[in-house]
C-alpha cells in the first residue's frame, strides 16, 4: 500500500482495476448470467442488466471509499474518490463494449471468437438503444452506483450510530448465552450425549427426506470428505505435498471394478471383499511408490507424485491394456454392497453407506491424529532434522502417513466406483487431486472440522450454484489466490500451533505477545 | 498401530534396496526392449529413425524454451510456477489472432485483389504475431506475479504453490469462457504452410522437413542464445543471478529485489510466449488446453537438467523432445503412451539423480 495517495488517485486506482475486471466479465457473459440469476428468466432485461452494474458500481463505491488509503475520511474526499472510480471504472468497461457494439451491429456473429458473446448478450450490453445512448447509459448507471456505494460506506456502513447498536447486540447475545438456564443446559451431564444422539439421528433420516439429487451431491461431499481425511493426515498432518493423490483414487476404484464387474477378468466377488482389496491395494501402492521418493524435496515429490497420478490416467485409458482395465470406455456393472440380504442398490442406501464410511473414517482420523503417531507426523511436518535427533523414524512416519491416506483415497475410490455402478479414465484426472489438496487448504491444514467444512465449501457449495456451472472453476481459482492471500491458515484452522505457542511462551521471557502472531499452521 | 509400523521398513537403507532393485529392473527392460525392436524386430528404417528425432529436437527447443521459465523462476524464488504453461497457452492464443485479422484484411496493393495482409506481408506478419504473443505472455507473467505470487513471498513453500494453481486454474478456465472449448486451427501465412518442407534423403527414402519446424528450431535457438548474453553480459542478468542467490544481500547491494523478479518473470513470459506461438505454428492446433501438457514437460525437462541451471533447462528440453518422440518406437510400445514416458523420465531422473543432468545451481541456504 502506497502511503500519500489523494483521494482522486485512489479513486482513480481502484476504478481501473474494477474496470477491468467488468471488461473480463462482460465478455465472459458473467454480468448477463448475474442479471438473469437476479431476475429469475432465461432472458435478460434491459432493467436487470442495468441494476447488475449499478450493484457492481457500488461495490467499486464501497472499495473506493474504504478508510485505507483516503487522507481522511470526510465528505468531500469519499464522494471524490468513488465517483472517480465510478467514472474510470464505467469508460473502462463501456469502450470495448462500444467496439464490440459496433462489429455487432455491422451483422458480424461475434461467437467465432468470443463464445459466450452472443447476438441476445449483445443486444442486451446494448440496452436494446443505439450504440451511443447505451454508452453513455453503462457509464452513468456505473457512476451512479458507485457514487451510493460511496455515500452508503461514510453514511450508514461506517456511522456511530451503526457501531453502538452492534455493540449493543452483541452484549445481549452473550448476556443471553451466559444466563444461568442456558449454562445449565449446555453444561449438563447428558446434553453433549443427547446433542450427538440427535446429530446421528438427524443425519440418518436426512437421505429420507430431501430426495435423490441431494444424496447424490450429499453423497459426492461425503465422499470427498473421505478422501480429504486421507489426505490431510499426508499433507496435513506429515507435511509431505502430494498432487498425484487420484492415483489412489483411481487404484481403489478400479481395484473395486475388476474385482467385481463381470468385464474384462470376470472375477465377481462381490463387494465386501472387494472393498477390503481396494484398500490393502491402494494402501501398498503407497508403500511402493513411497519408498523410493519420500526422501526427496517437498516439491519435487508434489511434481513426482502428480507425473505418477498422470502416468496411472493414461495407462488405464490406453488402448494397449484395454485386456486389463477396460481401456477409454471404463469399467461396467461393478457390484453393490448387500448385509444380510439387503442390497444396497438406492441413493438412501449409498447416502447410509457413505455417511458409516464417513463416521468411521473421521473416529480413525481422530484418533490417530492426537496419538503418539500423529504427534510423530507433526513433528516430521515442523522439522525433520529435529524430529529424527527426538527419536522419530521420520522415514518410516512418511511412508506411513502415505499408506494410510492412500487406504483412506482407496476406500473413497471403491465406493464412489460402487455406488455409479461404473468407472472410466474420466474419473481419475489430476483435477481430483487438486480439489482434495484444496479443500484440505481451503479447511485448514491438519484440522478435522476443516475437512469436513471444506468438502461442503468445494464440492457442496457449486452444486447450489448450478446457474454458474460454467463459470464454477473460474470463480474457484480466484478462490484459491485469494484465500492464499488473505487467509492461508485456512477457515477452520486447528489449534494448536497457537496453543503450543502459547504454552512456550509462559517460560520464555523474550516472548512477548507481539511475536506470537507470526506462527503460521 | 505398532504392529503396523512393523510392516513399514524402518531406515533409510530401505530406500536405496529399493531404489537399487529398481534400477535394475529398469535397466534390464531397456536392454530387453531396445535389442529386441533395434536388432531382432527391425521395424523402422534409419529413414523413420531420423524423422522421428528431428520430430524430437523440433518439440525439443519449445519445451527448452518453457522449461527456461520454470527453471529461472525457481531458481529465484524457489517456487512452481505451475501457471507457466497457461502463459505460453495465452501467448499462443494472442499469435492466432493476430494471424485472423492479417487474414481478414485485404491487401492494400493493386495488383491481386484477393490477397489478404497475411500474405502479402508474410514476414512481418510473422513477426507481428510474434512480437504481440510476446508481449501479451510477458504481461500475464508480470501480473501473475504482482498479484498472485508477490503477496506470499514471506509465505510457508505450499502457499505460494497452491496460489500458482489457483491462477493455473483461472486461466485455463478464462480462456476457455472467453474463446471457447473448440479446437481452432492455426492459420499460417502460405509461406509456412505445414504441408511443406525440405526433402533429405536418407536411406533411399525422402525425410520430410516442414519449414514450420526449421523455422520455430532456429528461432528457438536465437532466443536462448539471446538469454544467455543477457543473463551473463548484462547488468540485469548480474543482477538476476544476485537475487538467485541471496535476496537479502542483492538487496543490501543495491539491487531492487521486486523489479528483479518482476522483470524475470516477464522474461520467462517472452520465452513462452515465443514458444506458444511456435506452438500454434507447427502443431497447427490451439485450445485453451494446450499450455497443460507442455507446461508440465517443460517442468520435467527443467528438473532433468538441474532446476536453476539455465543451460541444464535447454538440455533438458532437447533430451525430453527427442526421447519421447524416439521413445514408443524405441521401446516398441503404443504411441498413446508417449506422455507415460516424460512421466517415467522425469520420475527416474528424482529418483536416481535428483540434481539434474549438469547440476542444480541453488544457493546452499534453500535446499
Amino acid at each position: 500500500m502506497k502511503k500519500n495517495v489523494t483521494a482522486l488517485q485512489k479513486g482513480l486506482n481502484t476504478g481501473i482495476t474494477l474496470g477491468v475486471v467488468m471488461v473480463f466479465l462482460s465478455l465472459t457473459a458473467f454480468t448477463v448470467v448475474l442479471a438473469n440469476i437476479i431476475g429469475d428468466s432465461y432472458r435478460p432485461t434491459p432493467v436487470t442488466y442495468g441494476f447488475v452494474i449499478a450493484l457492481f458500481g457500488f461495490f467499486g463505491g464501497l472499495m473506493a471509499s474504504s478508510k485505507r488509503g483516503l487522507p481522511n475520511d470526510d465528505w468531500k474526499n469519499v464522494l471524490t474518490s468513488s465517483a472517480a472510480a465510478g467514472l474510470i471504472g464505467g469508460v473502462i468497461l463501456a469502450v470495448p463494449l462500444a467496439v464490440l457494439g459496433s462489429i455487432h451491429l455491422n451483422g458480424t456473429d461475434l461467437r467465432n471468437y468470443l463464445v459466450m458473446v452472443s447476438p441476445d448478450v449483445m443486444e442486451t450490453y446494448l440496452f436494446g438503444i443505439g450504440l451511443l445512448p447505451a454508452i453513455l447509459i453503462t457509464v452513468i448507471i456505473f457512476a451512479a452506483g458507485a457514487i451510493l456505494g460511496g455515500a452508503f460506506n461514510k453514511g450508514a456502513a461506517r456511522a456511530e450510530w451503526r457501531a453502538r447498536w452492534m455493540a449493543n447486540s452483541q452484549e445481549k447475545i452473550r448476556s443471553a448465552w451466559q444466563a444461568p438456564r442456558v449454562q445449565q443446559v449446555v453444561a449438563g451431564r447428558y446434553s453433549k450425549l443427547f446433542f450427538m444422539v440427535g446429530a446421528l439421528l438427524l443425519l440418518f433420516l436426512m437421505p429420507f427426506v430431501w430426495g435423490s439429487y441431494w444424496n447424490y451431491v450429499m453423497g459426492t461431499v461425503g465422499l470427498y470428505i473421505l478422501l480429504g481425511l486421507g489426505m490431510n493426515i499426508i499433507v496435513g498432518l506429515s507435511g509431505q505435498l502430494v498432487l498425484g493423490y487420484v492415483a489412489f483414487f483411481a487404484i481403489g476404484a478400479y481395484a473395486m471394478g475388476l474385482l467385481s464387474s463381470p468385464e474384462p477378468l470376470g472375477i465377481q466377488l462381490g463387494f465386501w471383499p472387494a472393498l477390503l482389496a481396494s484398500i490393502l491395494v491402494a494402501a501398498l501402492t503407497g508403500i511402493l511408490l513411497g519408498l523410493p521418493i519420500l526422501n526427496l524435496r517437498g516439491d519435487y515429490l508434489a511434481i513426482v507424485t502428480l507425473g505418477f497420478g498422470e502416468i496411472i490416467r493414461i495407462l488405464i485409458k490406453s488402448d494397449s491394456l484395454t485386456w486389463f482395465t477396460g481401456g477409454p470406455k471404463g469399467l461396467r456393472a461393478i457390484a453393490q454392497p448387500a448385509i444380510f440380504g439387503l442390497k444396497f442398490n438406492s441413493d438412501v442406501n449409498f447416502m447410509h453407506l457413505i455417511l458409516v464410511g464417513v463416521l468411521v473414517g473421521v473416529f480413525i482420523a481422530y484418533r490417530l491424529q492426537y496419538s503418539r503417531t500423529g504427534r510423530a507426523w507433526l513433528s516430521v511436518q515442523g522439522d525433520q532434522t529435529v524430529s529424527r535427533a527426538t527419536g522419530v523414524n521420520t522415514y518410516q512416519y512418511k511412508i506411513l502417513a502415505l499408506a494410510l491416506g492412500a487406504a483412506f483415497a482407496g476406500i473413497g475410490g471403491a465406493i464412489f466406483a460402487s455406488r455409479n455402478q461404473f468407472t472410466g479414465p474420466e474419473d481419475h484426472v489430476l483435477m481430483v487431486s487438486i480439489n482434495v489438496l484444496c479443500l484440505v487448504i481451503v479447511g485448514g491444514m491438519g484440522s478435522l472440522p476443516g475437512v469436513i467444512l471444506g468438502s461442503f465449501v468445494l464440492k457442496g457449495i457449486p452444486e447450489l450454484l448450478r446457474d454458474l456451472t460454467d463459470y464454477r472453476l473460474l470463480v474457484f481459482g480466484v478462490l484459491l489466490v485469494v484465500m492464499m492471500i488473505v487467509r492461508p491458515e485456512g477457515l477452520w484452522p486447528t489449534r494448536r500451533p497457537k496453543l503450543e505457542k502459547q504454552h512456550l511462551s509462559k517460560y520464555d521471557p523474550d516472548n512477548d505477545e507481539a511475536s506470537s502472531e507470526e506462527v503460521s499452521a | 498401530m505398532e504392529t503396523l509400523k512393523k510392516l513399514v521398513p524402518s531406515d533409510l537403507n530401505a530406500s536405496k534396496w529399493v531404489r537399487m532393485i529398481l534400477g535394475i529392473l529398469v535397466l534390464a527392460l531397456l536392454v530387453w526392449r531396445l535389442v529386441d525392436v533395434i536388432l531382432i524386430q527391425r521395424l523402422y528404417g534409419p529413414d523413420t529413425w531420423a524423422r522421428f528425432a528431428i520430430t524430437g529436437l523440433i518439440i525439443g527447443g519449445m519445451y527448452a524454451l518453457i522449461a527456461i521459465g520454470y527453471t529461472l523462476v525457481y531458481g529465484i524464488l524457489l517456487m512452481i510456477n505451475f501457471a507457466h504453461g497457461e502463459v505460453m497457452m495465452l501467448g499462443s492464443f494472442a499469435g492466432y489472432f493476430v494471424f485472423e485479422l492479417l487474414a481478414f484484411i485485404p491487401s492494400p496493393g493493386p495488383e491481386n485483389p484477393e490477397q489478404v495482409l497475411l500474405n502479402a506481408f508474410p514476414v512481418l506478419s510473422i513477426l507481428v504475431a510474434f512480437l504481440v504473443g510476446m508481449l501479451v505472455s510477458a504481461l500475464a507473467g508480470y501480473f501473475l506475479e504482482k498479484i498472485a505470487y508477490r503477496p506470499l513471498r514471506k509465505a510457508p513453500r505450499l502457499v505460494p504453490l497452491i496460489s500458482a494453481i489457483g491462477a493455473s486454474i483461472f486461466l485455463q478456465n478464462a480462456a476457455m469462457l472467453l474463446f471457447g472449448p473448440q479446437r481452432r486451427t492455426y492459420l499460417n501465412p502460405t509461406l509456412l504452410d505445414r504441408g511443406l518442407g525440405l526433402e533429405i534423403p536418407i536411406a533411399g527414402n525422402n525425410v520430410l522437413v516442414p519449414y514450420t519446424g526449421i523455422f520455430s528450431f532456429v528461432l528457438s535457438i536465437l532466443l536462448m542464445l539471446g538469454l544467455y548474453l543477457l543473463v551473463q553480459k548484462t547488468k540485469l542478468g548480474r543482477s538476476m543471478r544476485a537475487v538467485a542467490e541471496d535476496k537479502g544481500a542483492a538487496a543490501l547491494m543495491g539491487i531492487n529485489v521486486d523489479a528483479v523478479i518482476s522483470r524475470t518473470f516477464i522474461i520467462s513470459g517472452i520465452l513462452a510466449g515465443a514458444a506458444g506461438v511456435m506452438w500454434g505454428v507447427h502443431n497447427g492446433l490451439l485450445n485453451h488446453y494446450v499450455g497443460y501438457i507442455p507446461g508440465m514437460k517443460a517442468f520435467t525437462a527443467a528438473v532433468m537438467g538441474g532446476i536453476g541451471n539455465i543451460p541444464g533447462a535447454m538440455l533438458g528440453g532437447m533430451t525430453l523432445g527427442i526421447l519421447e518422440s524416439l521413445g514408443p518406437a524405441m521401446l516398441g510400445i503404443d504411441f498413446q503412451l508417449k506422455d507415460v514416458i516424460a512421466f517415467t523420465i522425469l520420475i527416474l531422473v528424482l529418483i536416481f539423480r535428483p540434481s539434474g543432468l549438469l547440476g542444480e545451481r541453488l544457493s546452499e541456504e534453500k535446499v
